[in-house]
């Protein structure tokens, strides 16, 4: 049954043309840009759809698209976002976070405000739940304040399974066996059930991050961890986000991106902060909105 | 620093922990269940009620600050209970150290009173002193 429907779905071969369309439909929602490399992945992603909505061709399946019939439009994002990642991904910048930016943050802040943090985009989970289990291991003042955690993808699929918190041994492999024992419960299956407590930490929202009418539904946080999805951007897309971003932060808030993306390159608005463990973006405290 | 040898292995000692964060209920319940206290926990102050009259704690670790039924009440309302109930060990945590609130906190019935952030070390001794797995006072 299987094999059936691995043959249903095999990768039709899609026209140039409706290869751009599709392209296309996707970078107007999501600022994805995918190029002819990926090919391959993009016929087989959207031979899946035509399968799944039972379209007898591509033309039938794009106008099902175009009218988002069945929340189509939703199920082309998620089927087109890559949601390959691992706890304490990057975990240079989590040190940096209890080591100096919680430090700064606090200093001039009163115990009764909450400090806001936000993943995005956070895929299944694995990055906001690093953040709280981080916090809890090695910040000594996790006590003192009120900590919201906010988790947000544009896949509806992965916000789903984060909120479950069921984890392949895989996505553990960077975490030590105290912190696993502390924090997570063995399944059956040799996957990972992470704890409840660590769930009720975190509120998992859908967002997009070049909508602006969406992002400005997040604003005041402390810390942004917004890692390895500037990359799938085009230049125009990537500045969008970032001034996005930028109003979602308080004046003086950090923004962490992944190793191999650069602000500098994409927007002016932020500082850079150089500290021993990373390389972290600024809103300047002096700025109140002004872009 | 509570040694872990202090304590009976067939003595359960178990510890009810209030607060209405879950990151701060996890995080303390890390450090007593690390140290073989046995613990439960309750996101206010009504939840709390319910719990020491439904079941038997040595002790109680309240957060001051929170929404429905903060701290300070749960403690009155507590001490106003079942005897069975009233005596209950409370270590109260709070963010605040004024004499104001040292006072407030003794009046509503707390054996003792810590002020965020908590160290691992502090909690493990009060929580040993006030169950008595630990034969010390608290000055």
């Amino acid at each position: 049954m299987a094999g059936l429907e691995a043959e249903q779905i095999r990768p039709t071969q899609l026209t140039q043309e409706e290869v751009r369309r599709v392209c296309e439909f996707l970078y107007r929602r999501t600022g994805m840009v995918f190029a002819d490399s990926r090919r391959y992945y993009i016929d087989r992603r959207v031979a899946e759809r035509i399968a799944a909505t039972q379209s007898d061709s591509f033309r039938s399946y794009f106008s099902v698209l175009r009218s988002d019939a069945n929340h189509e439009i939703e199920h082309l994002v998620n089927a087109f976002t890559i949601n390959e990642t691992y706890f304490n991904r990057e975990e240079h910048q989590l040190r940096c976070m209890t080591s100096s930016l919680l430090d700064n943050i606090v200093g001039v802040r009163d115990r009764r405000e909450a400090i806001r943090i936000w993943s995005i985009p956070c895929s299944t989970g694995e990055e906001p739940y690093s953040i709280a289990m981080w916090l809890m291991e090695h910040w000594s003042e996790v006590d003192s304040y009120n900590i919201e955690i906010v988790a947000s993808d544009i896949d509806t699929r992965a916000l789903k399974a984060g909120a479950q918190g069921i984890y392949s041994e895989r996505a553990l492999m960077r975490l030590s066996q105290n912190v696993i024992s502390r924090y997570f419960e063995p399944l059956p299956d040799s996957r990972y059930q992470i704890h409840p407590g660590l769930i009720d930490s975190v509120q998992f929202t859908r967002a997009n991050l070049i909508d602006s009418r969406d992002m400005a539904r997040y604003r005041g946080f402390d810390i942004i961890f917004c890692r390895n999805v500037l990359i799938y951007f085009d230049d125009s897309s990537r500045r969008i986000a970032a001034e996005n971003l930028y109003d979602c932060l308080r004046p003086g808030g950090y923004i962490c991106l992944g190793h191999s993306e650069t602000m500098s390159r994409i927007s002016s608005l932020f500082r850079v902060c150089s500290f021993s463990e990373a390389i972290i973006y600024q809103r300047p405290e002096a700025d109140h909105g002004a872009k | 620093m509570v040694q872990n040898d202090t304590v009976s292995p067939r003595l359960t000692i178990r510890i009810l922990i209030v607060d209405d964060s879950s990151l701060v209920r996890l995080y303390y319940r890390n450090i007593l269940e690390r140290a073989g206290f046995e613990v439960e926990q309750a996101i206010n102050g009504i939840e709390a009620i319910e719990r020491v009259q439904a079941q038997a704690f040595n002790l109680v670790v309240v957060d001051v600050n929170m929404p429905k039924m903060d701290g300070f009440s749960f403690l009155r309302a507590l001490r106003r209970s079942a005897p069975s109930v009233a005596t209950l060990p409370a270590l109260v945590i709070t963010t605040e150290s004024s004499q104001h609130d040292l006072d407030d906190a003794r009046s509503a019935g707390a054996n003792f009173y810590l002020v965020k952030p908590v160290s691992e070390a502090d909690l493990l001794r009060h929580a040993a002193i006030l169950t008595g797995r630990q034969n010390e006072r608290i000055a």
